[in-house]
């Protein structure tokens, strides 16, 4: 045993030091001095990589991971390249050195077929790089000029000139890296077919270089000034994709994504395309100084799948193993090598899911748990740690190692005053494992009966939703994940997703109904989806000119417009042309000039003869397409935020205000529910919800459109999408939608989406409890453990019984409580409930009633510790109500027909004898083994004689159901009415009973 | 049941004298028995009770007095379901009845006659027992309840017959017996607020067998 514990503790530490030591993701080789470039040699089984400040090629093992030998060359290696049949390497040397020192730019040609013989040649002006194509022949970048470098001959033949593309001298500032220097980056795709490049210390200057035609072309990035970092291109296999620093640009130049977060650094970080896997890895640091931290993301739209810890940062090109199986990547030591393909080796945790749902029982305070598993998708053994960022959610254990549950308990108590949804975030952590664990989102509602619909869980941020007009579906746009989600409106399950580009923020259908558009915040492209097919079609390049991104979008008679972003941070109307699949920034809008305030927003009415624009800073413009043409600018508001929409009744919503066709303000929503979240035009009416914070209820309520005045303002389920700081919905939302047929309304909210029926308004009274009597003979009193009859008027929309067991706390959204404490109902009615009393009631108690309509009155009431009553619930012929007791004789209740003899063994179904032993949980079943009986035996007499009690207790397999096994005295009075009473807690029940001589 | 062990030992006694007279006379029959119904009133609506019409049987101990007088006892036995019946409504329940009486005989002929005419007038007690099987509900309860129960009653008996010799010292014996007794209210219960009253007649007529010098 001794030596068991001390071999578990042995590995225990194993582990702890494991995790404190691992924990990254690859290994580093170190090379001494700054990584510039590296190429690949798969042939020899070798990774030559550039040392720019040692002047040095390191040559690295790629089986042993260790330099081999190095091969000295000239001043400053900038970029290497190794020609397709493995002959040559070629370097470029970056030596624009600053006068008085002479340039040292030049080119290093190195023989790896003859013992690594080295030509050098001299270059008149700076290099960017080089880039072997398939013809074995590389092209040369320099700041002036596309030189095509044949190592046969050593000649080099200028392709084309350049301009416009700025050095920086050496020597430079110290803590400056080789990207900082050289600020350029030229790669060739796998196939070698295609060079893309960039270059240039003030502003970037991007190329093409087809290979084959040796046609060099614009690489369709452009930026004025500043840097794009990192600075470092990749190429997907066949060159039709280029990730240049943080932007990804197709062959016809379009920015298709961008990384939404990125520091700009040029010497941190890298991007390399996995094609076999459709995946990116990218080190693109959100801000300076950030962890190094490797993002696994989808190559088609930078969907983010994983993020992994590195050792340290990467700085320049990543290359991907012909197996795919490992990348190398130039890091701040020299090489980082990422075992990619292997990755399920290394240590990582994961949770089974984003969010963990608690609904609120607005009648059971009492603790709720679920099990979150936490796992590593290798199958290793990881320690983790969890924890919870609020004292009303526990988890437990809060460390372990995967595989392993882990359960997650909320206190309702602690969230009671907020009755929509709070979300408690859970932090999973691991020091061993080498990816950065997802948060879990722990959602706790503690709704109210009052609160209307039902919320679907959908983890992520969701920006948008549209219903679809012909089609018995509806959209939901996620952001977090790039994709479109499709929603069955028969039965609200999810049927399918349609991924977008990069961080999409609107959606709107084609008039003809037939596609959906959808606009991006990272991506110059609005994303265009067959609905008939479900499938991506072409998308439309937004650029416009200016590098334009969507925030909104309005499908109109004469056009599809939007508002858009362009790389300035200059916001403008662009029009869509979806034949073309190209759009243009409008000149004017109308009179006015083409220029918005940032976050403006555009949206058309059904019919698209109007679409309305709002601005955060309370300008609106109307545009009209009969004229085509903005016809009305108007700045009547500070500011407006919220929600947006347009009728084909030439109505306008904006935040709280009512606009009319003109633009102008005619009628003010109430604001005392909150911020607006979402509008919908219903004909003469609209509807629309509002919430003060994202963990309240939110309200649902008609607006009458002729004054604005609200009507049956109804609480939701929880809180409708808020505006918040970020990427869209930032100012405004858009997040209520109607289903064509008025049947239902979706609304985003702060677990997913919220369903509610069309008349979520629908009268439902308030609940109020009139007496609470014994449920055997509706006229007892109540006592602990009993079945007890509330009484009352709307205690439930309809009737319901369960045979449930343990009786449910909740039925048809209503519950009852006793003190505080949820209540286990077997039935409701409008004006009945039947429930057990709990077993701790006793003394003066406080019953309450939960319904949809609302919460009842606080009715009070004793509970004596005894209150024998006998269920008249026997029939007999036409005869109802009759007493169960039973003959033992004949198993027939008595009646006057069947009358109780002289000597008899009667069985008295009851309830309301107390206590007993064993106790039996509330609202479960009592145990035929053992049997439970009661506490205190009841005297029992019939017209006045003591009947013997031969068992007192509980019926096996009901809830709240006693019995009594009594004898019959053999000179108990004879007579048709023969009280038989029974006596408990000062309590008397007395029945009459017929009684005849003994059989 | 001790009820009926009761009446059966009294009843031997009661026939042990007879067996010991001089002359004496031992018979059984078999007959039937026809009850009259007795109406149950419950408000101004009423239902009709009484035993159905079934077989009975008697066994009994003659005594000759003198020429023309003589005394009997004789016990009974008697089927017959208690019955309520109104109108097409009828509730039924099994019952039997156990009778002994004594009686005097008064002979139109003296004892060496081949046929002698008699009638006859006693008292004695009935045992109603109600043996049928109890059900929750009953058809017509609202007057009377069929109870599995029991009831002693007195009986007075009034009948007369004849008695045919048949050679030896048998005889064959044709008498009908009318049993007079108060309502069984054990058996036939009448309910809350309903009343019955007066007495119920039994009338047996009966063929017997007898011996005796």
């Amino acid at each position: 045993m001794l030596r068991k514990s001390w071999i578990v503790g042995a590995v225990s530490i194993f582990l702890l030091a494991g995790s404190a030591l691992a924990g990254t993701f690859g290994k580093v080789v170190s090379i001494g001095g700054e990584a510039s470039d590296l190429t690949l040699d798969e042939a020899r089984g070798v990774l030559y990589v550039a040392n720019f400040t040692a002047n040095r090629v390191e040559v690295i093992s790629l089986a042993s991971n260790t330099i081999l030998t190095s091969i000295n060359v000239a001043a400053q290696p900038s970029s290497i390249t190794l020609s397709p049949d493995g002959h040559w390497l070629l370097l470029t040397h970056f030596g624009n050195n600053a006068s008085p020192a002479s340039p040292t730019n030049a080119l290093t040609l190195i023989d790896l077929s003859a013992n690594y013989a080295k030509q050098t040649f001299v270059l008149g002006n700076p290099p960017l790089g080089a880039a072997f194509g398939f013809d074995n022949k590389a092209l040369v970048v320099t700041t002036h000029d596309y030189l095509l470098f044949d190592p046969t001959t050593g000649q080099s033949t200028q392709l084309d000139t350049i301009a416009g593309v700025n050095a920086k001298t050496v020597p430079v500032p110290a803590a400056n890296f080789p990207a900082d220097i050289t600020t350029a980056s030229v790669t060739v795709s796998r196939d070698r077919t295609k060079i893309y490049g960039l270059g240039s210390s003030d502003g970037t200057v991007t190329f093409r270089y087809d290979v084959a035609s040796h046609a060099i072309s614009p690489g369709g990035v452009t930026l004025a000034s500043g840097t794009l970092g990192p600075r470092v291109v990749s190429l997907n296999n066949d060159g039709s994709m280029a990730m240049a620093g943080w932007v990804m640009v197709d062959t016809a130049g379009t920015f298709v994504n961008f990384f939404a977060q990125r520091s700009n650094d040029a010497s941190v970080g890298t991007t390399a395309f996995d094609d076999s896997r459709g995946l990116m890895y990218a080190q693109i640091p959100a801000v300076t100084g950030e962890s190094p931290t490797l993002q696994v993301l989808d190559s088609f739209n930078l969907r983010l799948r994983q993020r992994l810890k590195l050792p340290e940062n990467t700085k320049g090109r990543s290359l991907l193993s012909r197996d795919s199986n490992t990348l190398y990547a130039v890091s701040d030591s020299g090489v980082l090598i990422l075992p990619v393909g292997t990755l399920n080796k290394s240590p990582r945790v994961v949770a089974s899911t984003r969010d963990m749902v608690f609904r609120g029982n607005f009648c059971d305070p009492n603790i709720a748990t679920q099990t979150l598993t936490i796992t590593d998708p290798g199958g290793g053994s990881t320690p983790f740690t969890i924890s919870a960022s609020s004292p009303g959610v526990k988890v437990s254990p809060a460390s372990g190692v995967t595989p392993a549950n882990v359960t997650v308990s909320v206190d309702p108590s602690v969230y009671q005053s907020q009755k929509g949804t709070v979300a408690v975030t859970l932090t999973l952590a691991s020091n061993a494992a080498v990816n950065v664990p997802d948060q879990v989102r722990v959602l706790i509602n503690s709704r109210e009966p009052d609160q209307r619909g039902t919320f679907l869980n959908i983890p992520g941020t969701l920006v948008d939703i549209a219903a679809d007009p012909i089609r018995k579906r509806y959209y939901v746009l996620r952001q977090d994940t790039n994709e479109v989600l499709v929603f069955n409106s028969q039965n609200n399950t999810l049927m399918g997703s349609l991924p977008t580009y990069n961080v999409p923020t609107s959606m709107a259908f084609t008039l003809d109904n037939h596609a959906l558009l959808v606009g991006h915040n990272e991506s110059q492209t609005v994303a265009v989806f067959d609905l008939d097919a479900l499938a991506a079609q072409p998308y439309i390049k937004t650029s416009a000119g200016a590098g334009n991104v969507v925030r909104s979008l309005a499908v109109t008679t004469r056009g599809v417009l939007a508002t858009t972003e362009d790389y300035q941070s200059n916001w403008h109307v662009i029009r869509l042309d979806l034949a073309a699949r190209t759009s243009t920034q409008l000149a004017t809008l109308g009179v006015y000039e083409n220029k918005l305030t940032p976050d403006s927003v555009i949206t058309a009415s059904p019919n698209g003869s109007k679409a309305l624009v709002a601005g955060a800073d309370g300008t609106v413009y109307v545009y009209d397409a009969n004229v085509d043409s903005f016809t009305v600018s108007r700045k009547d508001f500070s500011g407006l935020k919220g929600t947006y929409a347009a009728s084909s009744l030439d109505q306008f919503v904006v935040g709280n205000n009512l606009l009319d066709s003109s633009g102008v303000p005619v009628a003010q929503f109430e604001s005392s529910t909150g911020d607006t979240s979402g509008f919908v035009f219903t004909g003469l009416v609209g509807i629309r919800t509002t919430a003060p914070d994202s963990a309240s209820p939110g309200v649902i309520q008609r607006a009458d459109l002729s004054n604005g005045s609200g009507i049956r303002p109804t609480h939701m389920v929880e809180a409708p999408l808020l505006a918040t700081s970020g990427v869209a919905p930032s100012v405004f939302t858009h997040s209520l939608a109607i289903l064509p047929d008025l049947s239902m309304l979706i609304s985003l909210t702060t677990s997913g989406i919220t369903v509610l029926p069309y008349s979520y308004d629908a009268a439902v009274a308030i609940p109020m409890i009139t007496s609470v009597v014994s449920a055997a003979d509706m006229t007892s009193q109540v006592a602990p453990g009993g079945l007890m009859a509330v009484l009352g008027n709307n205690l439930s929309g309809t009737n319901q019984a369960t045979t449930e067991v343990p009786l449910p706390t909740i039925i048809n959204d209503s519950c009852l409580t006793v003190n505080g404490q949820p209540v286990h109902m077997m039935f409701i009615s409008p004006g009945q409930v039947n429930a057990q009393m709990p077993a701790q009631a006793t003394g003066n108690v406080a019953l309450t009633m939960h319904t949809p309509g609302g919460i009842s009155n606080t009715f009070t009431l004793t509970v004596p510790s005894g209150a024998p009553a006998v269920f008249l619930s026997a029939t007999a012929g036409d005869q109802t109500n009759l007493p169960t007791v039973i003959r033992f004789y004949n198993g027939l209740v008595v009646t006057a027909t069947n009358p109780v003899h002289r000597g008899d063994i009667l069985t008295i179904y009851l309830t309301g004898l107390g206590a007993v032993v064993p106790p039996v949980n509330d609202g479960d079943a009592a145990l035929l083994d053992p049997l439970s009986r009661t506490v205190n035996t009841p005297k029992v007499s019939i017209g006045g004689m003591d009947a013997p009690v031969l068992f007192s207790g509980l019926v096996p397999g009901y809830v709240g159901l006693y019995v009594l096994n009594v004898g019959v005295p053999s000179n108990t009075p004879q007579g048709l009415s023969v009280p038989l009473t029974i006596s408990q807690g000062g309590l008397t029940y007395s029945q009459n009973v017929r009684v005849v001589q003994q059989q | 049941m001790k009820l009926v062990r009761l009446f059966a030992v009294c009843s031997a006694a009661a026939l042990l004298p007879a067996a010991m007279a001089q002359k004496w006379e031992v018979g059984a029959g078999a007959g039937g028995g026809f009850y009259t119904s007795k109406d149950i009133s419950l408000g101004s609506t009423s239902a009709e009770a009484k035993f159905k019409t079934n077989a009975a049987f008697s066994t009994f101990v003659g005594q000759n007095m003198g020429d023309r007088w003589g005394g009997e006892l004789r016990y009974s036995y008697q089927l017959g379901d208690a019955q309520l019946k109104q109108n097409s409504t009828e509730a039924t329940f099994g019952a039997e009845s156990h009778t002994v009486d004594y009686s005097f005989l008064l002979y139109t002929a003296p004892q060496d006659s081949k046929a002698r005419g008699f009638l006859s007038g006693g008292a004695g007690m009935k045992f109603y027992r109600g043996t049928g099987t109890e059900q929750i509900t009953q058809p017509l309860s609202q007057y009377a309840l069929l109870t599995k129960a029991n009831d002693l009653t007195a009986v007075i008996s009034v009948g007369g017959g004849v008695k045919m010799k048949l050679g030896g010292h048998a005889w064959l014996r044709l008498d009908v017996h009318d049993y007079m007794s108060p309502f069984p209210k054990q058996v036939i219960t009448p309910n809350a607020g309903a009343s019955v009253s007066g007495w119920v007649h039994d009338i047996v007529p009966m063929v017997a067998i007898s011996f005796g010098k």
